[in-house]
C-alpha cells in the first residue's frame, strides 16, 4: 500500500549556512539603499540616468532584491524540485563573489567611476550569477522532475544571467563603445529582462506553490501556471525582438498586453488558493505578501501611461515612478512578507531540529509580531508619501516618505537581527 | 484519515502520545493533520513501525516532526524499539486533515 518505505527517506534541506548570509546582505543593502534615498530625494527632479538614481536602483535591485531571492531559493529550490541542492561550493561562491560586485557596482555607479570599480563589480555580479544558474541546472537535472515551477525558476536564472551579462556590456559600453548606441538607449531593454524575466517569473513560479502551501488551499492549476508561463516569456522575447529591430512604439502595445494577461491569470490563480483554503486566519506576512501581487497592478498602468499617454519631455519622474513602484512597492512588500514567512523555518531549523516534543516555541515566536507590524504601517506611509512625491514633484512629501521608509527599514533590519540571533531560553520561556 | 494497525488497542495509546506532536508551522498535531499512514506492533522482536508522510518531501521541518514521533511513541512503549517509515506515495493532501483539524483550522 505503501511505497518507498524507509526511515532514512527523510531529505536534508539546504543547510541554513548557505542561506542566512544572503538574508543579511539584503537586509543591510535595504537600509542603505533607503539612507541613499532620503540623502538624494532632489533625483525626482533630474533625468532617471543619473549616478545616485543608477546606484539606488542597482543595490535595491541586486543587494535587496536578487540577494534575498538567491537566498530563499536555494532553501526553496528542494521543496519545489523535490530533490537536492546540487552544490553548496557553487551557493558560497555566488554569495562571495555577489557580497564583493554588489558594493564595488554600486560605488561604481554612485561615484559614476565607469572604470576599473564599475567593471570589476560587473564581473564578479556575473561570477555569482553564472555559479547560482550552474546549481540550479544542476539540481533540475539531478531531480529529474521537470515541473512547471522547475521551469520558471529555470527560465527565470537565464534570464538573470542574460540581464546580468547584458549590463556588463553596457558597462564596458561607458568606455569603449562597444554597442551601436550609447548605453543609455538599451537601459529599460536591460531593466525588463531583469524585472519580468528574473523577478516576475521566479516570484510568480515559487509563490504559485508557496501560497497554496501556506494558505493550506487545496487549489493546484498546473495548465494556468503554464499559460503564465508561455504569456509572459512570449511578452518579454517580443519585447526584447522590438527593441532590437526598433519597431513602431505602437508594436509595444503586444509584449504588454501578453505580460498583463499573464499578471491577471496570476491574480486569480492566487485568488482561488485563497478562496478554498483551509486555513481561515491568515497571518500578517502572507497579508502582505498578497498585497504585494496587488501592488503589481501600479507599475503596470504606470508604464501603460509612460509608454502611450505621455510627450518623451514630461516622461522622466513618471519613468522613475515606475521603477520606485516596482523597487520600493512590489519587490519589497513581498520580501516584507516572505522574509518572515521563510526565515524564522531556517533558524528554527538552526536552533530546534532536534529538540524534545513540546518543549519548543513555534517558527512565528521567533520575530516580534509587534516589530512586524510597526514596519509595515512605516513602509506603507512611507511608499505611499514618496509616491505622491513623485507624482507631485513635492520635496516635504518625498523627504517624509523617505524619512518613513528608513525607519521601516531599521525595524526590518532590527526583527531579522531578532530572528536571526535567537537563542533558546533555558527556562523553557522563548528568549530573544 | 483512520490510521492503519495491526493492534488497534496499542494504537489508540501510541496515537494519545501523538496527539502531542505538532506540526510547528500548522499548529496542528501530526494525527490531526493526517501525517500517520500506519502503526504496527510486533511483539516477538518488541519492534514498532510508524508508516508516515510530511506534508512536502523537502518540509523544512521533517527531521524535527519525525524525531518528535519517534520520541512519543518511544516514550510510550519504553520496551520496544521504534522505527520512522517515511513515505510519499501516496502524498499527503489537504483531504487527510481529521474534521477536528478542518475545525481548528478553520477558526
Amino acid at each position: 500500500m505503501f511505497a518507498a518505505s524507509s526511515a532514512s527517506g527523510l531529505q536534508q534541506t539546504t543547510s541554513y549556512w548557505v542561506v542566512l548570509p544572503f538574508y543579511l546582505f539584503a537586509a543591510v543593502s535595504f537600509l542603505v539603499s533607503c539612507i541613499l534615498l532620503l540623502l538624494n530625494t532632489d533625483v525626482v527632479h533630474l533625468h532617471y540616468f543619473n549616478p545616485q538614481t543608477l546606484a539606488i536602483t542597482h543595490l535595491m535591485a541586486l543587494g535587496w532584491g536578487t540577494m534575498i531571492i538567491l537566498g530563499a531559493s536555494h532553501q526553496l529550490l528542494p521543496v519545489l524540485i523535490e530533490g537536492k541542492l546540487a552544490s553548496y561550493p557553487l551557493a558560497y561562491f555566488s554569495f562571495f563573489l555577489a557580497a564583493t560586485g554588489i558594493p564595488l557596482l554600486v560605488t561604481g555607479f554612485y561615484l559614476f567611476d565607469t572604470g576599473l570599480i564599475l567593471q570589476s563589480g560587473g564581473i564578479l555580479v556575473n561570477a555569482s550569477v553564472i555559479c547560482y544558474f550552474l546549481n540550479v541546472i544542476t539540481s533540475i537535472g539531478d531531480s529529474k522532475k521537470y515541473t512547471v515551477h522547475a521551469w520558471f525558476m529555470a527560465t527565470a536564472a537565464l534570464w538573470l544571467f542574460s540581464t546580468t551579462f547584458f549590463g556588463l556590456i553596457l558597462v564596458f559600453n561607458f568606455s569603449r563603445l562597444w554597442l551601436p548606441e550609447n548605453s543609455i538607449e538599451y537601459l529599460s531593454l536591460h531593466a525588463h529582462m531583469g524585472l519580468a524575466g528574473w523577478f516576475l517569473l521566479l516570484v510568480l513560479g515559487v509563490a504559485s506553490r508557496l501560497i497554496p502551501m501556506f494558505l493550506i488551499s487545496k487549489y493546484d492549476s498546473p495548465k494556468t501556471m503554464w499559460w503564465i508561463f508561455g504569456l509572459i516569456n512570449s511578452g518579454l522575447l517580443g519585447f526584447v525582438l522590438l527593441k532590437t529591430f526598433a519597431f513602431y512604439k505602437s508594436f509595444y502595445y503586444a509584449p504588454f498586453a501578453l505580460v498583463f494577461i499573464g499578471l491577471l491569470l496570476f491574480i486569480n490563480y492566487c485568488y482561488q488558493a485563497y478562496k478554498v483554503r483551509i486555513r481561515k486566519h491568515v497571518d500578517e506576512q502572507m497579508k502582505i505578501s498578497l498585497i504585494a501581487v496587488a501592488m503589481l497592478l501600479l507599475p503596470m498602468i504606470t508604464l501603460l501611461i509612460v509608454i502611450y499617454l505621455i510627450s518623451p519631455d514630461s516622461k522622466s519622474n513618471l519613468i522613475l515612478l515606475y521603477g520606485f513602484c516596482i523597487f520600493f512597492g512590489w519587490i519589497t512588500a513581498l520580501i516584507m512578507g516572505m522574509t518572515f514567512k521563510t526565515l524564522p523555518f531556517i533558524v528554527w531549523n538552526k536552533v530546534y531540529h532536534s529538540r524534545a516534543v513540546g518543549k519548543t516555541p513555534s517558527p512565528k515566536e521567533l520575530f516580534s509580531e509587534p516589530l512586524f507590524r510597526i514596519m509595515a504601517i512605516l513602509y506603507l506611509l512611507g511608499f505611499f508619501l514618496f509616491l505622491a512625491g513623485i507624482i507631485s514633484l513635492n520635496d516635504v512629501l518625498l523627504k517624509s516618505g523617505a524619512v518613513s521608509l528608513v525607519a521601516s527599514a531599521l525595524v526590518y533590519v532590527w526583527n531579522v537581527a531578532i530572528t536571526i540571533f535567537h537563542q533558546p531560553a533555558r527556562n523553557g520561556s522563548i528568549k530573544q | 484519515m483512520e490510521v492503519l494497525s495491526n493492534n488497534n488497542l496499542y494504537c489508540s495509546a501510541a496515537l494519545a502520545g501523538l496527539y502531542d506532536v505538532y506540526d510547528p508551522e500548522i499548529g496542528l498535531n501530526v494525527v490531526d493533520l493526517g501525517l500517520i499512514y500506519q502503526i504496527d506492533f510486533n511483539d516477538t522482536d518488541k519492534t514498532i513501525v510508524v508508516t508516515m508522510t510530511l506534508t512536502t518531501q523537502f518540509c523544512p521541518m521533517g527531521e524535527s516532526i519525525t524525531t518528535d514521533v519517534h520520541q512519543s511513541v518511544g516514550n510510550a512503549f519504553k520496551d520496544y524499539q521504534v522505527s520512522i517509515s517515511l513515505v510519499f506515495d501516496p502524498a499527503w493532501s489537504p483531504e487527510r486533515i481529521s474534521p477536528e483539524g478542518q475545525e481548528f483550522l478553520e477558526r
